[in-house]
């Protein structure tokens, strides 16, 4: 699997380390901060997660992973610099 | 020419023999026991597919001997059988089938409740495939990586021609778990390999790679090639399989006799290895190469004495010496004791009976599709040749031997048909077939056959064949040196400082990732040095980081990052910060030193170094600030210089202010100290007044000298970690990890000090303020212990109960120096709404819950 760096291009996932699935960094209240935090959406299909290029530029990387194929593409939707 | 150690005599062999062959030569028929019933087995498919052949090699278990080439002086035994595989009385478990049936773990045994305990004890005795040797130092295994458009696994006709038809497209990759052509007997086969393999060994864009076997189509695409003392990952785009077909496996009475053999294994015999594989033999033939192991059978003397063949292959018989030819006639049964004495061919129900001490069997090809069927739908793997074959529809057989490796007989499957399991599936988990070191090459068939046939509960009427077992890696037996190849060891860390340490004798381990000095002889007296006069200790090990950035992204930055006051701290001044995960969990410690107003330096604990890099940069991005990191753990060295006596040793060393007015505690400020611009931060683990020298690494064993040397008016001596242990413990300072659970909160560490909630936002806060709504259902104490065993630090780890419940654990416990008392931290669970006071651990010491810090509670000498 080759995970699609922002800054390197596509590189081994082995370099990498999961970030885990993609979720808001604030929420408006306790409640759904605990949904937030506690239950991710685990999908079947296109998953929204963040990957770390621990051995390579050190920089993340916003992707989307289909969990069935684990075909994966960057995400292009959020504004970060990865 | 050569000679092998057989069980103790000596076996020789010719050069290209492989192990079987030389032992085949030699007389020997029996090759193994099977590994339930004891039955005897001898030499089979010659193709490494079989578990037939699998001895003991120098040691090694389940080597494959008819694929295992012949070495000078080389041990072989074979690893079934009481006393041994020829006079093998355990034997007699195949008559008692009755009381160990398919499954018979799960059913026999079970009562009285020992029974399975002394069963269990007899049959790993009585079973398995030899025994790991316990001893042999691990084989290093290489490992590379090759990059490649195309890989090519099978390097038989189908794969050398797609190797040559890929190389017009790009890089071609092709390998094979033998030597090209070499258990191929001579004749038209061979001699097509032969040309095929030059004409594309000339191709400048196809490697080949022989003995090299493919273990599995991981998805990526990745196919780890195991070879004899390396491991090449190959990461290739497309995969071509060409594994080619093993000859199918028939099931019938007798079907595992000695004698009873694969036509491609006679052929090998015959034709490479120059070995009579019989006197009188039976022929099966329904195939096109059987035709041509006929012939080299025949050529090898062995005299036929009846052939049963297919209608289509009857008019392309050999002219003379097939003995009676029975066409469309099949094989009904096998007989003998132990080998082979007689088979029975039948053609429309009349049955004839021929004796003879072998029979071929070419009777199909069984596709070996194990890895194609890896791939995950979608993935550029496609297979070629016979792998691809369809395979003929096959009669299931009756009343045979249908798995070789686990002993499973189609009585067996019956049984568990019978019982329920009516799904290939659940038949193969059940009965364990296709689970043996052979992976369903010979059986799988067999078994989808059988279910089918069954009326299988997974099948569909309308798909084109038996549903097959979920296939997955490794196809081929693998070696633990294999598996782990590339797995390094461990690689320690070094400060700049390391030599110096060695040189001073100091006890080194491992801590976070890196070799430290535990001590340097007595770790007592350099307590003592801290504590009474003056000390260093090598900190280069701590997370370093600097930040800035544009405007006051970095503040702003470090602001929602930590969960301490941030605003009104100075720069020149520190605060001691905890990061908090998002569910308000402590992840890590560590120091935030504001070096300008928009200029942070941070360190971190020494084994979370890399969380704190991934986690600073992770929230750089999320937060979308303009903010830099600069991780100089790796770039600066540290020296803690701790003691009363600290100050005046500095101030030998440096003409920058360091006196408690330019720098009071906690503060920092950039010094010289001799000669070695350093970051000078006042710090208080171990409770001391101390300073650590934050230094660029290349200076630091010079810099350490001078401390040294100067120190020696109050007789310096450096201190390790077994010191530490009990400085920070006086303290109450909690190590991270040692002492903290991974849900621990600030309130639970009795840290809140260390949480500003009146800020408006930072990275845990809201699971803070939730969980504050719950009360507190657990807390991190200090303890004060009596009564314990002489050594105290036997106590950590130990429970503590109260009124004979457990209710919490000590996590660290020493004897204090300076109180003369054995104290230790520990965390409790609340009991009836409140935590108690008095708690026994385990072994029977009092625990009484008290304040930290043990020492110098005021803080008085640390700030000094």
């Amino acid at each position: 699997m080759h995970v699609p760096c922002g800054h390197c291009g596509r590189r081994p996932f082995t370099e990498f380390s999961f970030g885990g699935e993609w979720r808001e960094i604030d929420a408006p209240d306790a409640e759904s901060d605990f949904v937030r935090v506690y239950l991710p959406e685990n999908p079947e299909g296109p998953q929204r997660e963040r990957w770390f290029h621990a051995m390579g530029c050190r920089t993340w990387t916003t992707v989307l992973r289909d969990t069935r194929t684990n075909q994966i593409e960057r995400d292009t939707r959020t504004n970060e610099i990865g | 020419m050569g000679s092998l150690e057989f069980e103790g005599r000596g076996v020789p062999f010719k050069s290209g023999d492989t192990v079987a062959s030389a032992l085949y030569r030699d007389g020997l028929r029996t090759f193994s026991r099977s590994l339930k019933y004891h039955r005897r087995r001898g030499l089979y498919c010659g193709t490494g597919d079989c578990p037939n052949c699998l001895m003991t090699v120098d040691g090694l278990p389940a080597m494959r001997t008819c694929t295992t080439r012949c070495d000078e002086g080389m041990r072989v035994e074979r690893a079934g059988g009481w006393p041994n595989a020829d006079l093998d009385l355990l034997h007699v478990t195949d008559s008692l089938h009755r009381v160990m049936p398919v499954g018979f773990y799960y059913k026999t045994f079970i009562k009285p409740r020992f029974a399975w305990s002394v069963a269990e004890r007899v049959i790993r005795r009585a079973t398995g495939l030899g025994r790991l040797p316990p001893t042999t130092a691990a084989a290093r295994e290489i490992v590379r990586h090759e990059h490649v458009d195309v890989v090519v696994i099978g390097a038989g006709i189908a794969g050398l021609e797609a190797a040559r038809d890929a190389a017009a497209g790009g890089s071609v990759l092709v390998c094979d778990e033998g030597r090209i052509g070499h258990a191929v007997a001579p004749g038209p086969t061979l001699d097509r390999l032969q040309a095929l393999e030059a004409e594309v060994r000339a191709l400048d864009a196809v490697t080949v790679l022989e003995t090299h076997t493919a273990l599995g189509v991981y998805e990526g695409l990745h196919v780890p090639l195991a070879g004899d003392g390396d491991l090449v990952h190959v990461h290739p785009s497309r995969v071509i399989v060409a594994t080619g077909a093993t000859e199918a496996h028939a099931v019938f009475p007798g079907n595992d006799l000695p004698g009873v053999m694969l036509g491609r294994a006679a052929a090998a015999l015959a034709g490479v290895h120059g070995v009579r594989p019989g006197r009188r033999a039976v022929v099966a033939v329904r195939t096109e190469e059987g035709l041509q192991h006929l012939q080299t059978v025949l050529d090898s003397g062995v005299e036929v004495i009846a052939t049963a063949v297919s209608g289509a292959m009857a008019d392309r018989l050999p002219d003379a010496g097939l003995g009676e030819v029975v066409v469309d006639g099949e094989v009904h049964e096998a007989r003998g004791g132990s080998s082979l004495r007689s088979v029975v061919l039948r053609r429309d129900g009349r049955a004839k009976r021929f004796d003879c001490d072998l029979l071929v069997l070419s009777l199909g090809l069984s596709p070996r599709d194990g890895l194609a069927r890896m791939a995950l739908p979608g993935e550029a793997v496609t297979v070629v040749g016979d792998a691809a074959a369809e395979p003929p529809a096959e009669a299931c057989g009756h009343d045979g031997i249908v798995c070789l490796c686990e002993d499973v007989s189609t009585h067996d499957l019956e049984q568990a048909w019978d019982e329920g399991f009516r799904n290939s599936e659940i038949l193969k988990r059940y009965t364990t077939t296709t689970m043996g070191p052979c992976q369903g090459a010979m059986c799988g068939r067999a078994l989808s056959c059988f279910a089918v046939s069954r009326g299988d509960v997974g099948h569909r009427a309308d798909a084109p064949q038996a549903p097959r077992t979920t296939a997955r890696p490794p196809t081929r037996p693998v070696t633990l040196e294999s598996l782990a190849a590339g797995v390094h060891e461990i690689v320690d860390k070094r400060t700049s400082l390391h030599e110096l340490h060695v040189a001073a004798g100091a006890k080194l381990d491992r801590s976070g990732g890196w070799l430290r000095p535990f001590n340097y002889g007595d770790w007592r007296e350099e307590y003592l040095a801290v504590r009474e006069r003056v000390s260093l200790m090598d900190v280069g090990t701590l997370g370093k980081f600097t930040l800035g950035g544009a405007d006051a992204d970095a503040s702003e930055l470090i602001d929602r990052l930590f969960p301490c006051r941030v605003a009104d701290l100075a720069p020149g001044r520190t605060r001691y910060v905890l990061s908090l995960d998002e569910a308000g969990y402590v992840m890590d410690d560590g120091l935030l030193v504001r070096v300008g107003e928009h200029e942070w330096y941070l360190t971190s604990t020494s084994g979370g170094a890399g969380r704190t890099d991934a986690r600073l940069r992770n929230f750089i991005d999320r937060f979308d600030l303009d903010v830099h990191v600069l991780d100089r753990t790796a770039q600066w060295g540290a020296i803690n210089v701790a003691g009363p006596y600290s100050r005046d040793l500095l101030e030998r060393l440096t003409d920058d202010p360091i006196d408690a007015e330019a720098m009071p505690f906690p503060g920092f400020t950039d010094a010289t100290v001799a000669g070695v611009a350093c970051r000078v931060i006042r710090t208080g683990f171990v409770g001391e007044l101390a300073f650590e020298l934050h230094h660029p690494r290349s200076r630091g064993p010079e810099l350490w000298q001078a401390l040294v040397e100067a120190g020696r008016e109050w007789h310096l001596v450096p201190h390790g970690l077994d010191a530490l242990e009990l400085l920070r413990l006086e303290k109450g300072h909690v190590y991270l990890g040692q002492d903290t659970m991974p849900d621990d909160t600030p309130a639970k560490l009795d840290m809140s000090w260390a949480v500003d909630m009146s800020k408006p936002w930072f990275v845990g806060k809201m699971a803070l303020e939730r969980m504050a709504t719950l009360g507190l259902a657990r807390r991190h104490v200090g303890l004060e212990l009596t009564g314990g065993p002489a050594d105290t630090a036997e106590l950590r780890g130990e429970p503590l109960l109260v009124g004979g419940d457990v209710v919490g654990r000590v996590t660290s416990a020493e004897h204090s120096i300076a109180l003369g008392r054995a104290i230790g931290l520990g965390w409790i669970r609340s009991v009836d709404d409140g935590f108690p006071e008095e708690l026994v651990t385990g072994s029977g010491a009092v625990a009484t819950v008290v304040p930290t810090p043990f020492y110098d509670p005021g803080g008085g000498r640390m700030r000094g």
